[in-house]
C-alpha cells in the first residue's frame, strides 16, 4: 500500500522530491555538461555519448525502476523522423539493465492511435526485445498533481508511473515544430500528461517551463540520428529529413535544447521556451558557459 | 440430434463473436470477418437489387440457398447467431406450451417491403435483417457495455490492490489486442439497444417470437424450404400425446401431430427428443406421412401481398422524403472509398462492421442517426469530434461485406479526399484571441501540411496589438481526415469544422 499512501499524502511532496533529485548545476563535477557523439551507427553513438557523461552506472543504481521517455507520438516509421529512433531506445534499455535497473518502463501518451504509433515507430518491438516493459497509457493511471512552481500550470494530470519512478531518462528526437520552432527535450514531457494537453499551446513557453519545474530527468539523451527539418512535429515527407548521425547527452534540459536548436541552425536566444526556462533557472542556455565534449567517429 | 444442434449453435455463436473481435487493427491477414454477412442471402439479394448489380450476390449466400432448398430452414435452427441468443433467453419464457402470439404473415410482409423497396432503390434490409441487426447491436450496444463492465470489474480489483501486477498485465494485453484502448461511445445507442432488447425480451412472452413473426430472412428461407427434401416424419407408433406439438418452438407442427409446416420447421429436432415412443425422425422421405393432411405452409396471400406492396410504396416515399436537410447533409463525411451517395446507400446494409474496426483505429466512424436522412440511418459517417480518419488506415474497406466502401490501397486512400476542414474564426484561438496555437497544423498527417499560416499583426479583442500566425486551410491539399477538428483544444464548439466539400467518392 506504499504507493497509494504516497500518492494520497501529498502530491507536493513528490513534486519537491522530483525537483531536488537532480538540480542542474548541483551535480557539476569534472566531467562535461554535454556530450555530442557523431558519425556512427545509433547504438554506438548513444553508448559513446553516455560513456562521455560518466557511463550509465553513474545515473542508474541497482534495483532502480527506470522510466524511459522516447517520443512515440505519431503513426510514423523511423525514417520519417517524427519518433525517437528505436535502435537508440533499445540500446539505452540494454544499458539501463546492464547497470542493474530492476525494470525499464516505456510509455507515451501518443497523439495518433497508440497501437499504431507503438508499432509503426518500431519502438515497441525493439525495446521489448531489449528487455523493457512497454505498455500503453491508460486514463485510469493519470493523477492530478500540484505543480508548486508553476506560473500558469498549477496542477495537471500526470502518469502514475512517472511519479513513482526511481529514475527518468528523457529520450526526445530533434524535430522542427511549427509552434515553438523546435521540439527537443523540454517539450517531450508532454507525453506524460493526460487531460486536454492541447491547451498547453497557448502561452506554450511559460507552460512548458512550468512542466519542467516538476518533471526532471536524471539523464537526457537527444536523438538526432535523423532530424526532421520541416513540417514538424509530425512530418511525413522523407525530403524533410536529414541524416545527422548525432546523439547528444546531458542532464541540463536548457543546455540540451539550446544545443539541439543549434543543430537546426537556430539562435537559441530567439526560441521562447529556452529563454523562459533559462530565466527561471532551469539550466544554462549559453553554450559558451558549459563544457561540451565532442566524440566524432 | 438435439445435442448436435446445440453444439452447432454454440460453435457458430462463438465463431460470430470471434470474428467480431478479430475485426481489429492491425488486421493484416484478411480474416473473413464478414463471413456471416456474406452468408446471408437476404442482404446479398436486396443489395444486388437496390444497386442493380448481380455481382453483389455472394457465393456463400447462394450455397446457403441451395442447401435450404434441400434441408429447409436449418440456418435458423443451427447457424443463425441471433437465433442462438434468442434460444438462450427463451429458456426464461413464461409458458412454453401455449401459443399466444403467432402472426407468421408479418415476416412475409416485411420481406416483401424490403424487396420492393430495394427495387425502388431504398435499402431497408439492413434495419430488419437479423445478421445485420445483430452485428450492429453488438457493435453499438453489447460491445461498449461489455467494455464498461470489464473496466468496472478489473478496475475494482486494481483499486483494491488485489493481484495488482498480474491483473494490470492482463488488462494491458487485452486492451492492446482485442479491446480498444479508450472507452467507446456510439451515437444511436439508445434506439439500437431498445430494438435489440425488444427482440430478445419478446421471447419471454413467446419462444422465437422474432423468428416466427418478424424475421424477413426467416421469411425468405421459408419460401425456399417449401419443397424441401429433408423432412420430419412421424411413424405409426405415434400415440398422439401431443408433446411434440406443444414443444415446437416454431409452431411448425399441426394439431394432428403428423403434419409439419415445411416453411416454418427449423430442424431443431426437439420433437425427436420429447417423443416418448421414438416415433419421430428426420430424413429424405418422398412424402412425409401417409396420415399427414394438406396444409397451407405459407401464411400469405395475394390480398396481403397487394396491401404490402402499397405499403412499400408509401414507405419508400416516406424514407426518400424524410429529413433530407441539405445543411446537415453537408456534414455527412463518408469513409474513404465510399461509392457515390445514392449507390452507397443502396449497398450499405448498416451492419456496422466498418464502425467496429474503426473503433480500434481512428475511432471516427459512427452510425448516422438522422444526419444522412431517414434512408441513411445507421450508415457510417465520420464524426470528427469523437474520432478521426487515420491517415495510415484502410481497414473499413477491407471489412465491408457489400463493397459500399471499396477496398483501397493505402496510397490510394492517402490521396483521396473525403471532405474539407474550415476554420470557425469566432472560435479559433489565433483568429479570435490573437494568440498562437497550431495544434491543428501539428496533427495534420499530410507531408505537405494542409493547414498553413500567414504572419499578421492583429488587434486583439482586448485592444492590444500582437503578431500572430493565422492558420488557413489549403483546400487543394486537405483530405478531410478530421484530426484537426478532433484535437482542437477549444472547449465547446471547436475552432475548426469538417464538411464533405471536395469529397471524391469514387476511386478509378
Amino acid at each position: 500500500m506504499k504507493r497509494r499512501d504516497f500518492l494520497k499524502n501529498s502530491a507536493a511532496l513528490s513534486a519537491a522530491f522530483l525537483v531536488t533529485k537532480n538540480m542542474p548545476g548541483f551535480t557539476k563535477s569534472a566531467g562535461p555538461d554535454l556530450v555530442v557523439a557523431k558519425n556512427a551507427e545509433p547504438e554506438i553513438l548513444v553508448r559513446k555519448a553516455v560513456e562521455g557523461m560518466g557511463g550509465m552506472s553513474h545515473f542508474i543504481s541497482k534495483g532502480d525502476i527506470v522510466v524511459l521517455k522516447p517520443n512515440i507520438s505519431w503513426d510514423r516509421v523511423p525514417e520519417q523522423a517524427a519518433t525517437t529512433n528505436p535502435r537508440v531506445v533499445a540500446e539505452v534499455v540494454k544499458m539501463c539493465l546492464e547497470s542493474g535497473a530492476k525494470e525499464v518502463k516505456i510509455f507515451d501518451n501518443t497523439l495518433n492511435e497508440a497501437r499504431r504509433c507503438y508499432k509503426r515507430s518500431g519502438i515497441e518491438k525493439a525495446a521489448s526485445e531489449a528487455g523493457a516493459d512497454v505498455k500503453h497509457v491508460y486514463s485510469r493511471k493519470f493523477k492530478r498533481v500540484a505543480i508548486p512552481e508553476g506560473e500558469l500550470v498549477k496542477s495537471w494530470e500526470i502518469y502514475e508511473d512517472v511519479i513513482e519512478a526511481d529514475k527518468i531518462i528523457n529520450m526526445p528526437i530533434a524535430k522542427h515544430h511549427s509552434l515553438c520552432q523546435v521540439s527537443l527535450s523540454m517539450k517531450n514531457y508532454m507525453g506524460f500528461l493526460g487531460g486536454r494537453r492541447g491547451q498547453f499551446h497557448r502561452d506554450f513557453d511559460v507552460k512548458i517551463t512550468d512542466l519542467n519545474t516538476f518533471v526532471k530527468a536524471d539523464l537526457i539523451i537527444l536523438d538526432s540520428y535523423r532530424m526532421l527539418l520541416r513540417n514538424g512535429p509530425s512530418g511525413g515527407s522523407l525530403n524533410d529529413v536529414k541524416l545527422a548521425k548525432t546523439v547528444v547527452c546531458g542532464t541540463d534540459p536548457v543546455a540540451i535544447d539550446s544545443y539541439g536548436a543549434s543543430l537546426f541552425g537556430f539562435d537559441h536566444n530567439k526560441i521562447g521556451f529556452i529563454n523562459v526556462a533559462s530565466e527561471r533557472g532551469l539550466g544554462i542556455k549559453d553554450l559558451n558557459k558549459i563544457k561540451i565534449k565532442k566524440v566524432d567517429m | 440430434m438435439k445435442k448436435i444442434r446445440i453444439v452447432s449453435q454454440v460453435l457458430f455463436l462463438l465463431l460470430f463473436f470471434l470474428l467480431f473481435f478479430l475485426a481489429t487493427y492491425p488486421f493484416t491477414s484478411n480474416i473473413p470477418v464478414e463471413f456471416f454477412l456474406n452468408l446471408d442471402p437476404l442482404l446479398s439479394i436486396s443489395a444486388a437489387i437496390a444497386a442493380r448489380n448481380i455481382l453483389i450476390i455472394s457465393i456463400p449466400a447462394i450455397i446457403l440457398l441451395i442447401f435450404t432448398v434441400v434441408l429447409g430452414r436449418f440456418f435458423c435452427g443451427w447457424i443463425c447467431p441471433l437465433g442462438v441468443l434468442i434460444d438462450v433467453f427463451d429458456t426464461f419464457t413464461v409458458s412454453k406450451d401455449k401459443k399466444r402470439i403467432y402472426f407468421p404473415w408479418i415476416k412475409f410482409s416485411l420481406l416483401s417491403i424490403v424487396l420492393i423497396s430495394a427495387i425502388l432503390s431504398i435499402q431497408l434490409t439492413g434495419y430488419l435483417d437479423p445478421i445485420s441487426l445483430l452485428t450492429r447491436s453488438v457493435v453499438v450496444f453489447l460491445y461498449p457495455v461489455f467494455i464498461l463492465l470489464f473496466e468496472g470489474f478489473i478496475g475494482f480489483f486494481l483499486d483494491l490492490g488485489f493481484l495488482e501486477d498480474f491483473l494490470f498485465n492482463v488488462y494491458d494485453i487485452l486492451k492492446g489486442t482485442l479491446l480498444p484502448l479508450s472507452e467507446l461511445i456510439f451515437s444511436g445507442f439508445i434506439v439500437i439497444s431498445i430494438i435489440f432488447l425488444f427482440i430478445i425480451l419478446a421471447g419471454l412472452l413467446e419462444r422465437r417470437f422474432w423468428c416466427k413473426n418478424l424475421c424477413p430472412l426467416g421469411g425468405l428461407l421459408a419460401l425456399f424450404s417449401l419443397k424441401r427434401l429433408y423432412k420430419r416424419k412421424v411413424s405409426e407408433d405415434c400415440i398422439s400425446c401431443g408433446l411434440c406439438e406443444k414443444n415446437c418452438r416454431m409452431n411448425a407442427i399441426e394439431e394432428d401431430f403428423f403434419t409439419t409446416n415445411n416453411a416454418e420447421c427449423i430442424n431443431c429436432m426437439d420433437c425427436i427428443d420429447v417423443c416418448p415412443v421414438d416415433a419421430i425422425s428426420f430424413g429424405f422421405y418422398k412424402s412425409s406421412n401417409i396420415s399427414a393432411k394438406k396444409i397451407k405452409n405459407i401464411d400469405f396471400n395475394k390480398r396481403r401481398f397487394l396491401k404490402t406492396a402499397g405499403l412499400s410504396v408509401l414507405t419508400v416515399g416516406f424514407f426518400k422524403a424524410g429529413f433530407s436537410d441539405p445543411v446537415s447533409k453537408s456534414k455527412v463525411v463518408r469513409p474513404p472509398g465510399s461509392l457515390p451517395e445514392d449507390e452507397f446507400l443502396d449497398r450499405c446494409v448498416r451492419c456496422g462492421e466498418c464502425i467496429k474496426i474503426c473503433s480500434t483505429s481512428g475511432k471516427g466512424l459512427q452510425p448516422a442517426v438522422l444526419e444522412a436522412g431517414l434512408d441513411g440511418m445507421w450508415s457510417p459517417i465520420l464524426k470528427p469530434k469523437i474520432g478521426y480518419c487515420e491517415y495510415n488506415c484502410n481497414l473499413c474497406g477491407k471489412v465491408c461485406p457489400t463493397g459500399a466502401i471499396q477496398e483501397l490501397e493505402l496510397k490510394q486512400r492517402q490521396e483521396l479526399s473525403i471532405g474539407t476542414a474550415h476554420f470557425n474564426k469566432t472560435r479559433c484561438i489565433p483568429w479570435y484571441y490573437g494568440e498562437n496555437c497550431m495544434v491543428c497544423e501539428e496533427h495534420c498527417p499530410l507531408p505537405d501540411k494542409a493547414i498553413k499560416f500567414v504572419n499578421r499583426e492583429v488587434i486583439r479583442i482586448d485592444g492590444e496589438k500582437s503578431e500572430v500566425k493565422l492558420p488557413y486551410v489549403d483546400e487543394t491539399l486537405c483530405i478531410g481526415c478530421g484530426i484537426c477538428v478532433n484535437t482542437c483544444p477549444v472547449e465547446g464548439e471547436r475552432g475548426i469544422y469538417l464538411t464533405n466539400a471536395n469529397e471524391q467518392r469514387f476511386y478509378q
